[in-house]
């Protein structure tokens, strides 16, 4: 039975995995590639600005390197490598064999990656976005975006952005349904929590910004009038609407970082996580008010004072929560055991560099002071304090912790600290001139400057500074690169204190984790069990054979059928070369093969049942010998 | 998993619930839904927002025709009706009864799509075309996104109505009727929003 | 979690048992004569346009609560995660709703 299923090999295993373990590697791989690219804009932007009235990029070159620099980063980068982390550790951390959903975190992934190539190729075909991240309308109408730059963007999006809802559907539900026995909601570890936080975000932000998606495609490809100011559409409804996703999408990437640092401190503090149940309360409440605040990105439109007023005290709120986690994280430390290592080095990073990140924020939030800081590169200096010093650090705190359970080899700990300085100083250096800078008076988004004006200074550095996080970047690669020609020797419990789930099994993991789904007998249960002084997990069922999906090639074709469908869509109306070509673009053949496939696709998945296939209890101990 | 169509006559009282794989499917079908809810959500607002910019185009007072609309609105309410009667007859393992009802669905269905395509025939003969006015695109968006559910659950059951022919009543295939008959009642609790918001409040003026 | 489980099946089983289609017939009249008030609101034109507007919006909560408890099986036990999740999705659909009806145009 274990040996008659179809098994793929090499780049076939990779094309058809279902996996939650290899689809986060994959995660990993297309959200580092993408990152790589989003840091060599970031690169090319601070050369521009390097020094006053350079022109190493054009105009029209600089708008979308910012444009192409923050959509990428956002959706194709820190989020997949969020999502990286999740695949790789949550079934692990709530004591399961997979995910609820392999077939569709498959087609997750590759809707996602599918999307992110297609907004990238707009760099070769037809000119890349241009309208700002925020594709506020009527700059991005066709009257002012005349290339397919946007339609890359909403397109692009649209079917990323299909594959994050798809996940954060999986992870609510392999939350909820699958946790090991005893593994109450207030028993599940501190990263599993923001994890399910973060899912139900995505579950209630992502359809906002498909809407939103699909009136800018409908307004640009067919003729619709719903920013239209002409036939009486209103532009602020983009801007509503876009905020209404945007806002919570900010705390769909700093949640699963407190996870991670509440994991990381707590761990290498060899102490329990302070005021767990505040914590839990306190990112219930940041996810709900994530919610109530959208407004507060739209100060300046004129909404009024009443509105402002009140969007002005739900963002201050939000820094109640937020001080909680802070002052529980520092007092998990406080008379903790500490081992500075990377990982720890970077949670430690973390604490004051978002609480600066914090404090702009509460800045930003008073209605009448963000009237002078607005699209200044104060806000600048603010997001990026949050989402590169709050979630980028988390995110690498969180792969230096998790890189053995991945890969089952221990990053060198002199590149890593290596990492951790260059990384951190040159962030610091890179933004927290932006600051003054937007004080000062410089605004954000403008490809150049006139000397003199007491900003020449302080943009040196900060282009150094960015400089500084090109180089970490590039040691962090250097350092993976380096240990991926080591043996795998990591333990099960590498850093000797884990306190959860995944510490209990080989590293890396087998392909069905657990022989034995474990008993959970408190928090932190693994913990639990070494004070008990106990080695090993209790079992909560007896060994048997354990029921696996199979793989398949039908989520990545699917996402091929997306990604021809969206070419179709967005080259209906142009004129080609061959006539040939342009008779199957323009009477929309192309569209409808790509949605052929798809649908064909989801009708093959419901008409052929997936038996799987058994693990059986021999094959177990072979494996068991083998690790 | 697989392999239980002998096992037929043990199937427990409600099936869609009996294995993991089921139970996973139900509760992400509800939690898909709660997603839903947003989506439509944002398109209710888009059409609030814009509905009385008609520029050059007809209001919604003098094109609204309520005799179809009241028409749809029946063939769609009695269509939820027959679809909880199938689920029912799953929870009495009755597959022909729930194959039946199920029929009747999809007919009811078919009903309201063909009604819904005729009435947008009339609008775009009166003028109301897609990019007359911000009214008429929010108009499209939001009841065409409505169709678009409807067309898609109509092949979506006829699907399955054929695997239960071909497979019948198992653990495998009951959450997939379960969740179908919840997709379906989701349906029509959007169209009470879209006849009570769009047409009568349209009408209304 | 999973005994909790068991035990919410075994109860229901006994509930759904004796179930008739009774009451959803109930359910379905009560929907048609919801419809059918809205409708006839709208058409008379005795009633005043805020007024008119009451009864519809009221009509139309009426209706979908009483479709959701009966059809959608949400009045059951074990379906706590779905109402969490149906009306969280619900508060931000309404929030969206205020967000067009006060935010848009001034």
């Amino acid at each position: 039975m274990a040996h008659s299923v179809k098994r793929y090999h090499g780049l076939m295993d990779w094309l058809t995995t279902v996996d939650h373990k290899k689809i986060g590697i994959l995660y990993l791989l297309a959200g580092g590639l993408f990152f790589l690219i989003g840091g060599i804009e970031a690169i090319l932007i601070r050369i521009q600005l390097m020094q006053p009235k350079l022109d190493f990029v054009s105009a029209e070159t600089f708008n979308e390197l910012i444009t192409m620099h923050g959509t990428t980063m956002i959706f194709l980068a820190v989020m997949p490598i969020i999502f990286a982390l999740m695949n790789a550790i949550i079934p692990l951390q709530i004591g399961a064999r997979d995910v609820a959903f392999p077939f569709l975190n498959a087609l997750g992934f590759w809707t996602f990656f599918f999307g992110g190539v297609l907004l990238n190729l707009s760099w070769v075909i037809g000119g890349a976005p241009d309208a700002g991240w925020t594709s506020y309308m009527p700059l991005a109408s066709n009257t002012y975006s005349n290339t397919h730059g946007v339609d890359f963007y909403s397109i692009g999006l649209q079917i990323a952005g299909i594959g994050t809802l798809l996940g954060g559907i999986n992870f609510l539900v392999t939350i909820i349904n699958m946790r090991a026995p005893g593994m109450s909601f207030m028993r599940m570890p501190m990263f599993t929590w923001a994890v399910f936080i973060t899912s139900a975000l995505i579950l209630f932000a992502f359809p906002a910004i498909t809407v939103g998606l699909v009136l800018l495609t409908f307004d640009r490809l067919f003729g619709a009038n719903f920013f239209e100011v002409a036939n009486g559409g209103n532009a602020v409804l983009w801007e509503h609407i876009f905020w209404i996703f945007g806002h919570p999408e900010v705390y769909i990437l700093i949640v699963p970082a407190f996870g991670i640092i509440s994991e990381v401190i707590s761990t290498f503090s060899r102490k329990r996580l302070f005021g767990y149940s505040s914590m839990v309360f306190a990112t219930i409440l940041i996810g709900f008010l994530g919610f109530m605040v959208w407004a507060h990105h739209m100060f300046t439109a004129g909404l009024g004072p009443v509105a402002n007023a009140l969007f002005s005290i739900a963002t201050m709120l939000i820094a109640v929560p937020t001080g909680i986690k802070i002052f529980n994280w520092l007092f998990t430390l406080w008379g903790g055991q500490l081992t500075f290592n990377t990982s720890s080095l970077f949670a430690i990073g973390f604490i004051p560099t978002f609480v600066m990140g914090g404090v702009t924020g509460v800045m930003l939030a008073s209605a009448p002071a963000d009237f002078q800081y607005h699209d200044s590169y104060f806000v600048v200096a603010h997001f990026h304090y949050v989402i590169v010093g709050g979630l980028v650090l988390g995110l690498f705190s969180g792969l230096h912790y998790w890189w053995p359970k991945m890969f089952g080899r221990l990053l060198n700990e002199t590149l890593g600290r290596l990492t951790f300085w260059t990384f951190f100083i040159g962030f610091h250096l890179t933004f927290f001139v932006q600051h003054f800078l937007g004080l000062m008076g410089m605004p954000r988004r403008v490809f150049t400057y006139l000397p003199n004006q007491g900003f020449d200074t302080l943009n040196l550095i900060s282009s150094i500074g960015a400089f500084l996080m090109g180089v970490g970047t590039i040691i962090f690669l250097l350092n993976i690169t380096i240990t991926a020609r080591k043996p795998k020797d990591a333990a099960n419990d590498p850093w000797g204190d884990g306190r959860t789930l995944e510490w209990t099994i080989p590293s890396p993991a087998p392909e069905h984790n657990f022989t034995q789904i474990p008993l959970v007998r408190g928090l932190d249960a693994y913990w639990k069990e070494k004070v008990a002084g106990n080695k090993e997990m209790p079992a909560s069922e007896p060994i048997g054979p354990i029921h696996m999906p199979s793989a398949s090639i039908i989520p990545f074709l699917m996402s091929v059928g997306l990604f021809i469908a969206g070419f179709g869509f967005m080259f209906a109306k142009d004129e080609f070369a061959s006539s040939f070509v342009g008779m199957l673009f323009n009477n929309y053949i192309v569209a409808i093969i790509g949605l052929l496939i798809t649908f064909g696709g989801m009708f093959c998945r419901s008409v052929f049942d997936d038996h799987g296939w058994h693990i059986e209890p021999e094959d177990l101990e072979d494996k068991g010998v083998k690790a | 998993m697989s392999g239980h169509a002998h096992l037929d006559n043990k199937l427990p009282h409600q099936p869609e619930l009996a294995t993991l794989e089921g139970r996973n499917k139900v509760l992400g079908f509800w939690l898909f839904l709660g997603g839903e809810s947003v989506l439509f959500g944002t398109l209710f607002a888009t059409f609030l927002a814009l509905r009385d910019q008609i520029a050059d185009g007809k209001p919604g007072t003098e094109l609204f025709q309520l005799s179809t609309v009241a028409l749809a609105t029946f063939l769609l309410l009695t269509s939820s009706l027959t679809s909880v009667f199938a689920t029912q007859a799953l929870h009495r393992h009755n597959v022909k009864s729930m194959v039946n009802w199920l029929i009747v669905t999809v007919v009811l269905g078919l009903g309201f799509l063909g009604l819904e395509i005729y009435e947008f025939f009339e609008y775009v003969h009166e003028g109301h075309k897609f990019s007359t006015s911000a009214f008429s695109s929010s108009f499209y968006t939001l009841v065409g996104f409505h169709g678009a559910h409807v067309a898609f659950g109509v092949v979506w059951i006829t699907i399955l109505i054929a695997q239960i022919f071909k497979k019948g009543l198992t653990v495998v295939t009951a959450p997939k009727i379960y969740v179908a008959g919840i997709y379906w009642h989701f349906i029509d609790v959007v169209w009470v929003f879209i006849f009570t918001v769009v047409y009568l409040m349209g009408k209304v003026g | 979690m999973v005994s909790e489980h068991s035990a919410s099946d075994q109860s229901a089983k006994h509930r759904h048992r004796q179930e008739g289609p009774g009451k959803h017939i109930v359910a379905f009249i009560f929907s048609i004569v919801l419809t059918l008030i809205a409708f006839a609101a709208v058409m008379s034109s005795e009633v005043n346009k805020t007024f008119t507007y009451i009864i519809l919006i009221v009509m139309a909560v009426l209706q979908v609560i009483i479709q959701l408890a009966y059809w959608m099986h949400m009045k059951d036990r074990g379906h706590l995660m779905p109402i969490i999740f149906l009306f969280g999705g619900a508060l931000i659909a309404f929030t969206c709703i205020v967000m067009a009806l006060y935010w848009v145009w001034w």
